[in-house]
């Protein structure tokens, strides 16, 4: 099982790049498509998606170019739109098996497999409510579950936890944790902490280029020793933050606690254990850098 | 800021939005074409046998006349998307969470929709000036003469027709395709009305200038007479036609003489339009969903608490294993029957009970009724009942934003588009399956075939226009209008139903089904990037 993303461009109108040159392999388990917003990551989840065709490259489903037969993906396919919509006359259960009836499952699969994904979801209780009457969250949901009413072995999820609560959330998370046995799953967001609890594998995009593709625990060794706390008082924030690369601060009776990215210890500053929002702000910082 | 300032940033902002749309250059090319239609003479104001020779004054007003008729047919349609619009984008929930008053909002999109359609009145203005240089039956240009009708029929014409779709998008029941269909009705009857007093050779009261929103009578009520003074004999026969424009004869005619009672009319068209326009504003929603009126009744199953919130979201342990029976690849096949029934059952969801007693009491009519008063009556009926059943085929992905869940799916264009196809065969088949029953029973072979080329033939046309155009509104009028003017008029290459033998015409709308097929196909394929 294997999915290749080959130098993949796509240009919109207006000279617009959302992608160059996007090269990646990936095999089962998850990776985190990790970047800020405009940076290309629904335009290549469209494109994998056989939604968008790339203006350059190509993309392969073990070995089967997707512009020669986009239905080799299709069929092991299971999607989650960053943005999408329900049919609100239909509740739940309607409106899976329809998906499912897109999807050509047959009726008994359908049937038996909407049960478990509305449990696994959580909406069982509300199978039979009009979707229109869903708060996002719920819809959210429904989205997840129609992505793996087909058993995709290529899960592609854009944004999925974008207007869960924080139980959900985790829920969620730990969803896509168990599923990520024999299938490639690709997450796509700009939320560090969704990719930390479940990512295999980490990719950085940025302007429409691959930045890095690594384990999280590369990534971090990357910015090991370059993390760093000092405390400073509130006036002097401002000219800190034009010194240094600052990836969070917390303001505390003896000061602001600042959380510093640099090479080199800044005066009066402590080292510390850097997390993976470090060294993606760290990686991004340092693109950007080379690119300016 | 003043208030007139932000009206002109709600109306530049509306105006600017619309027309760099893709669907703007389409609706200017069609107010392009109506004047290649005067141009090339397949539109002519005739006068029994005559028409006027080509000056300013005539051209202007043949111009505007096409221009009140047609656009504000077409224009309504066009524009009554403004408060819609503002909806999906979520910029009327903005809008909403400031200090603007309902009536100013109103107002505000009455007078985007007015400027919409003043863009395409300059059009045909334009067209005006081109057509008497290329008639060249005058060269002398006036231009006060040519231009004098459009701004006193012309504009306040449109300004009643943008006010009016604000008017019907605000007003419950009006919003959707409902509104669609009866604005036609509405539209006719304005038209009409006036139209019998051409009969009396232009001799009007006031009152009649008033209800001529058009302009239509108050135009060629002076061209007859003035014609009646050329040629005595003139037999007060007037009409602004299409297609058969063949005339003997031409007299000269100097241009309108504006009375008292025109501008006042035309005033009143203004006046008329800004009271539409506060009318709106009664029913306008101010993007609250709470307030919005749905001919469905409430829901029941959203559950309001006592303190007016919304029911919890049911909730879950966090913990909660997460099982999923593996399925084998051979679960999947190519189930067409059963998307079929899923894409019927789509169609139908959300329809009240009383949509289909009523179907059902046509289809019982159709069954009971003399064969004749069937064709002429309840058949009709049948076929305008389900209108906004088919005119949501091709574009309800679209509309619910579910495109990108469906078309990733594997086969869609091979499986998904003639599923949505068949259902709404279906649908047309049920709905009109009465009459089809008699003409079985009657042997009437030559009609049962016009009937099976109408079922084949609306639902195929509601895709392809659904597909092509994006929008529901498409089919909505064209169909409406057509159904008018085959159906309920005879008029026998626009019967898709074959009312009478004479106006049958099954072969042709077996070869328009496959043509619109083969477009809805086509347009399905192009907005897939692999098909």
């Amino acid at each position: 099982m294997k999915l290749s993303i080959e130098s993949v461009s796509k240009q919109y109108r207006g000279n617009t790049w959302a992608l160059r040159d996007f090269s990646l392999e990936l095999r089962p388990g998850v990776l985190g498509l990790l970047g800020p917003n405009g940076a290309g990551k629904t335009t290549l989840m469209s494109i994998l998606a056989t939604i968008t065709r790339a203006t350059r490259g190509r993309v392969l489903w073990n070995d089967i170019d997707l512009a020669q037969n986009p239905d080799a993906i299709r069929k092991v396919l299971g999607y989650l739109p960053q943005d999408f919509g329900v049919y609100p006359n239909l509740n739940a259960v309607e409106f899976l098996e329809y998906m499912a009836a897109v999807k050509g499952l047959d009726a008994s699969t359908s049937r038996r497999r909407i049960d478990e994904l509305l449990n696994l979801v959580n909406l069982s209780d509300v199978r039979k409510r009009p979707l229109g009457g869903y708060s996002g969250g719920m819809k959210q949901r429904i989205g997840i579950a129609q992505a793996l009413l087909n058993d995709p072995q290529l899960l592609i999820v854009d944004e999925p936890t974008a207007g869960l609560d924080p139980e959900e959330r985790v829920r969620f998370r730990n969803l896509l944790s168990e599923l990520s046995g024999e299938r490639v799953i690709i997450l796509s967001t700009h939320i560090v902490s969704d990719v930390e609890a479940t990512a295999t594998d980490i990719a950085l995009i940025s302007s429409g280029t691959l930045v890095a593709h690594a384990t999280p625990e590369a990534l971090l060794r990357q910015v090991e020793g370059k993390v760093w706390e000092g405390i400073v008082p509130s006036g002097d924030l401002q000219t800190v933050k034009q010194k240094y690369l600052i990836s969070g601060t917390t303001r505390r009776a003896d000061g602001v606690h600042i959380r510093i990215l640099a090479s080199s210890a800044p005066p009066a500053a402590e080292p510390l254990p850097p997390t993976l929002e470090d060294a993606y702000l760290y990686c991004l910082n340092t693109h950007r850098g080379a690119a300016a | 800021m003043n208030q007139a300032r932000v009206l002109y940033h709600l109306v530049r902002a509306d105006f600017l939005e619309r027309v760099r749309r893709y669907s703007f250059l389409v609706t200017l090319a069609a107010a392009t074409y109506l004047g290649y239609c005067c141009v090339t003479g397949k539109i002519v104001i005739r006068l029994n046998d005559y028409r006027g020779i080509y000056n300013s004054a005539w051209l202007g007003c043949l111009m505007t006349l096409v221009t009140t008729t047609f656009l504000s047919l077409i224009g309504f349609y066009i524009v009554k998307n403004a408060i819609q619009r503002d909806q999906e984008t979520r910029v009327g929930r903005i809008l909403a969470s400031t200090p603007m008053t309902k009536s100013f909002y109103t107002v505000a999109k009455s007078i985007s929709n007015f400027a919409v359609l003043a863009t395409m009145v300059m059009v045909m203005a334009l067209s005006a000036l081109l057509m008497q240089w290329l008639k060249a039956e005058d060269p002398h240009v006036h231009v006060w003469s040519l231009l004098l009708p459009f701004f006193l029929f012309a504009l306040p014409a449109m300004a009643f027709t943008g006010a009016l779709a604000v008017l019907f998008e605000t007003v419950p029941g009006l919003r959707g395709g409902v509104g669609n269909v009866v604005y036609f009705f509405v539209w006719s009857a304005l038209l009409a009305i006036p139209v019998s007093s051409l009969d009396t050779g232009g001799h009007m009261s006031d009152a009649t200038y008033y209800a001529d929103f058009t302009g239509v009578v108050s135009i060629m009520g002076q061209m007859q007479e003035d014609l009646h003074a050329i040629d005595p004999s003139y037999k007060n026969g007037a009409a602004l036609t299409i297609g058969d424009t063949a005339t003997t004869k031409t007299f000269l005619w100097t241009g309108l003489r504006v009375s008292r009672a025109v501008y006042l009319s035309r005033l009143s068209s203004l006046l008329l339009a800004l009271a539409l326009a506060l009318l709106a504003a009664i029913f306008f929603h101010r993007f609250d969903p709470a307030r919005e009126w749905s001919l469905k009744k409430a829901r029941p199953d959203i559950v309001i608490r006592s303190n007016g919130e919304l029911a919890p979201t049911p909730a879950s342990p966090v913990q909660a294993p997460a099982h999923l029976t593996p399925l084998t690849r051979s679960s999947s096949g190519s189930s067409l029957p059963r998307l079929v029934i899923a894409e019927l059952k789509l169609m139908l969801k959300g329809l009240r009970w009383w949509w289909y007693a009523i179907a059902a009491a046509i289809f019982v009519a159709s069954l009971a009724s003399p064969l004749d008063s069937v064709r002429d009556g309840v058949a009709l009926a049948a076929l305008i009942w389900p209108v906004l059943l088919w005119s949501q085929m091709g574009t309800r992905e679209a509309r619910f934003n579910t495109a990108s869940l469906i078309f990733s799916a594997e086969h869609s264009l091979q499986r998904q588009l003639p599923a949505v196809w068949i259902a709404g065969i279906a649908v047309a088949a049920l709905t009109n399956g009465g009459l089809g029953i008699r003409l079985l029973i009657a042997r009437d072979y030559p009609s049962l075939l016009a009937w099976i080329a109408c079922c084949l033939f609306v639902p195929t046309l509601a895709l392809a226009l659904g597909i092509w155009s994006g929008t529901s509104k498409t089919f909505e009028a064209i169909y409406t209008v057509w159904w008018y003017m085959g159906p309920a008029h005879h008029m026998p290459v626009l019967d898709f139903l074959g009312t009478s033998p004479e106006s049958a015409r099954p072969q042709l709308y077996l070869i328009l089904t496959a043509v619109a097929v083969a477009a809805a196909y086509l347009g399905r394929r192009v907005k897939l990037a692999y098909a």
